[in-house]
């Protein structure tokens, strides 16, 4: 094998810009969300603010408004020692504007700032409610809310640390998810495998056939899930749906309408839409693992004697074992992060019986708009495909990695 | 590949072919129940035969308003325009990183192949969020740019097919073409890329069906009825209070109609792609 060198290099800077901007850098970025309050539809909130910042256009206007507001009712103001409170109040203003001449918009400022900011909001309000109390204000109703302005002007850091986490650990929804997102993966994979070494090992008969067999398999596997999973929801329909009516007649369910508007009957519903799109595709893959073994083994099997039970546990189970797992591993992974199929079919509902932590990290991101809480979810069901990848190449030892 | 096997008995043999049947059925019954749908009436569909087979009176008002109404072809478009460039670009990007890797020694290979394999497995749902914002910062959400994401999904399968068609032809021939005196570039492209044929045709037929299915990003970015492709078109089908089943099947039924004709003429290739990641050959 040679050494790359530099223009060698050329072969690979395409594929390590896309995947350092649109996998790498994404997933950086979604971690670095889980650590801020970060919320789109709320102003204050609609970025990753490590400081804190200053909003000079609303603290210039409010600032305007106090002045005017008190040199109208200065005249109200009786006692010297008050006008004199006033006029001071007024010159710690006139200083405060001075440190934000000539800046605009939102702007950060460090602590210093931020406390003679507070402390002035402070002072302004004790005053402005003294005043209200002791005479009759002409702007006495608006001066209140206009120094309220002051503080408002005022964003602070949405940096929450780990309390995103935390929230997670007490989130009851996100326990729920995580069950029915194991239960739809465990139960579905489960069933695609054992149909599908099923069916591989009938289409391995070598009957006539084949073609038409392996193209009416590679159909609902080449559908868009989003338009199966359309489709399924009218077979299960409680009025319409054919599926749902020949299920309750054969007594599957009590009646059509529990199909999809009772949660074990929701859940049923989309474990079995996946079985019917992937056990196809599952038989294919293992169909290809089972051509690989000699048939002469078999012919060896059969002259010592052993049974069709013995050949299949002796020959078939071993030698398929490597295209067993790496099947698996990708339809474990594929199932964990279902989202269209759901998300179409029952929405994940009803009551959030068959809400996965796809659906329900999407909702939180996109419905409530809470990338930072959304951005947690993720992160969770990030680490747990990393343990189940974890444990599947454990077990596979060397056969996905070292391949190539 | 179909190495006739003779069953002991003619007892087994009926056995099987009961089951192929029933396997059948399953698998082909609801595009058939679709199709059937498609041409049945709005009241025939919800009225109290709803499970003819046979439509009583056979329409096209569903096909014209999914047609006319709700511009499926706009969709359709959209989802050609999309998976059309993804694959050509994915492909092109995939061959070069496939031929290094498969060819060249070179530092941090290991880790590149790790984070190709580590992209193929994380949940999608990862990269929508800081995606989406960079999209809406850049103004390029409702547009074609939607090809630019739709990387983290296609090129990780596409470096892993052809990394593994790539390891099957022979480097003698590649040597004596540089004995001839032709540069890497030429190599690849006179000798290599002829013989890789195949391995490149399937892997752009799989980066097409997984770019034409693709669901979350495509409704999350391009949420504008003029840039849906056709999942997401055809999920928006459904109305607050109803869903339009004629419709519905009448769109499902026009849009299966280019997948059927791709697995149809491509079943070899897609087969082999499919199996290249996971069967040692």
């Amino acid at each position: 094998m040679k050494k790359m060198g530099f223009k060698g290099s050329i072969f690979i800077i395409p594929i390590l810009i896309l995947i350092a901007i649109f996998s790498l850098w994404p997933v950086l970025q979604s971690f670095t969300y889980t650590f801020f309050d970060y919320q789109l539809n709320d102003r204050s909130k609609a970025g990753l603010y490590l400081n804190d910042r200053f909003n000079v256009d609303l603290f210039n206007e409010s600032s305007t408004y106090i002045d005017l507001f008190l040199e109208r009712d200065m005249d109200n103001i009786t006692e010297e020692e008050d006008v004199a409170k006033a006029e001071d109040l007024m010159a710690r203003l006139d200083e405060l504007d001075q440190e934000f001449e000539g800046e605009s918009g939102v702007i950060t400022i460090d602590d210093s700032v931020k406390e003679d900011i507070q402390a002035f909001h402070e002072d302004a309000s004790t005053l402005v409610s003294n005043f209200n109390e002791k005479y009759d204000m002409q702007t006495g109703q608006n001066l209140p809310d206009i120094v309220a302005d002051v503080d408002n002007s005022l964003i602070e850091s949405n940096f929450v640390g780990l309390a995103n986490y935390k929230k997670a650990f007490k989130d009851a929804f996100i326990g729920t998810a995580t069950i029915n997102t194991l239960i739809f993966t465990g139960v579905s994979v489960f069933l695609e495998l054992i149909l599908g070494l099923g069916m591989a090992m009938i289409m391995d008969k070598g009957m006539r056939g084949q073609g038409f067999i392996r193209t009416a398999s590679l159909i609902p596997w080449a559908i868009p899930t989003a338009v199966a999973a359309l489709m399924w929801s009218y077979l299960y329909d409680g009025t319409a749906g054919v599926v749902a009516e020949i299920f309750a007649n054969i007594g599957l369910i009590g009646a059509p309408t529990d199909l999809l508007q009772t949660g074990a009957g929701a859940m049923t519903a989309a474990i079995l839409a996946d079985v019917w799109k992937t056990t196809p595709y599952m038989a294919i893959l293992l169909l290809a693992g089972l051509q690989t073994i000699p048939k002469s083994l078999y012919e060896a099997g059969s002259i010592d004697g052993a049974s069709k039970v013995q050949q299949f546990i002796n020959i078939t189970l071993p030698l398929l074992k490597p295209a067993v797992l790496v099947a698996l591993l990708f339809r474990t992974l594929d199932a964990f992060r279902v989202f269209d199929l759901i998300y179409v079919l029952t929405g994940g509902g009803p009551g959030g019986s068959t809400e996965t932590l796809s659906i329900y990290s999407y909702k939180v991101m996109f419905a409530q708009t809470n990338f930072g809480y959304g951005s947690v979810i993720v992160m969770i069901m990030f680490v747990i495909v990393a343990i189940i990848a974890t444990i599947y190449v454990k077990v596979l030892g060397a056969d996905v990695m070292e391949k190539n | 590949m179909a190495k006739q096997k003779h069953p002991n008995s003619s007892k087994s043999n009926w056995l099987f072919l009961v089951v192929l049947a029933f396997y059948l059925v399953v698998v082909v019954f609801p595009f058939l129940w679709i199709f059937i749908t498609s041409f049945k009436s709005t009241g025939e569909i919800f009225g109290n035969n709803p499970f003819n087979i046979i439509p009583e009176n056979p329409t096209l008002s569903h096909y014209s308003s999914v047609i006319f109404d709700k511009g499926i072809f706009t969709a359709i478009w959209n989802s050609l325009v999309v998976s059309g460039v993804t694959t050509i670009y994915i492909v092109f990007v995939a061959t070069l990183a496939a031929y290094a890797i498969s060819r060249f020694d070179f530092f941090g290979k290991n880790l590149l192949l790790g984070i190709v394999l580590a992209v193929s497995m994380f949940p999608q749902m990862i990269v929508i969020g800081p995606i989406y914002n960079l999209f809406v910062d850049l103004g390029w959400t409702n547009s074609y740019w939607i090809t630019l994401p739709y990387s983290s999904i296609t090129l990780p399968m596409a470096v892993w097919i052809l990394v593994t068609h790539f390891n099957q032809i022979p480097m003698a021939l590649e040597e004596s073409a540089k004995m001839d005196g032709a540069n890497r570039f030429q190599t690849l492209f006179r000798i290599v890329f002829p013989l890789a044929a195949p391995g490149v045709f399937t892997t752009a037929i799989i980066v097409f069906i997984t770019a034409w299915n693709e669901f979350v990003l495509a409704i999350t970015i391009n949420s504008d009825a003029s840039y849906h492709t056709v999942p997401v078109a055809i999920s928006f089908l459904r109305t607050q209070f109803e869903i339009l089943w004629g419709q519905v099947a009448a769109a499902t039924t026009l849009v299966t109609i280019p997948t059927l004709l791709i697995v149809l003429f491509f079943q070899k290739q897609i087969v082999s792609g499919l199996t290249s990641g996971g069967v040692k050959e």
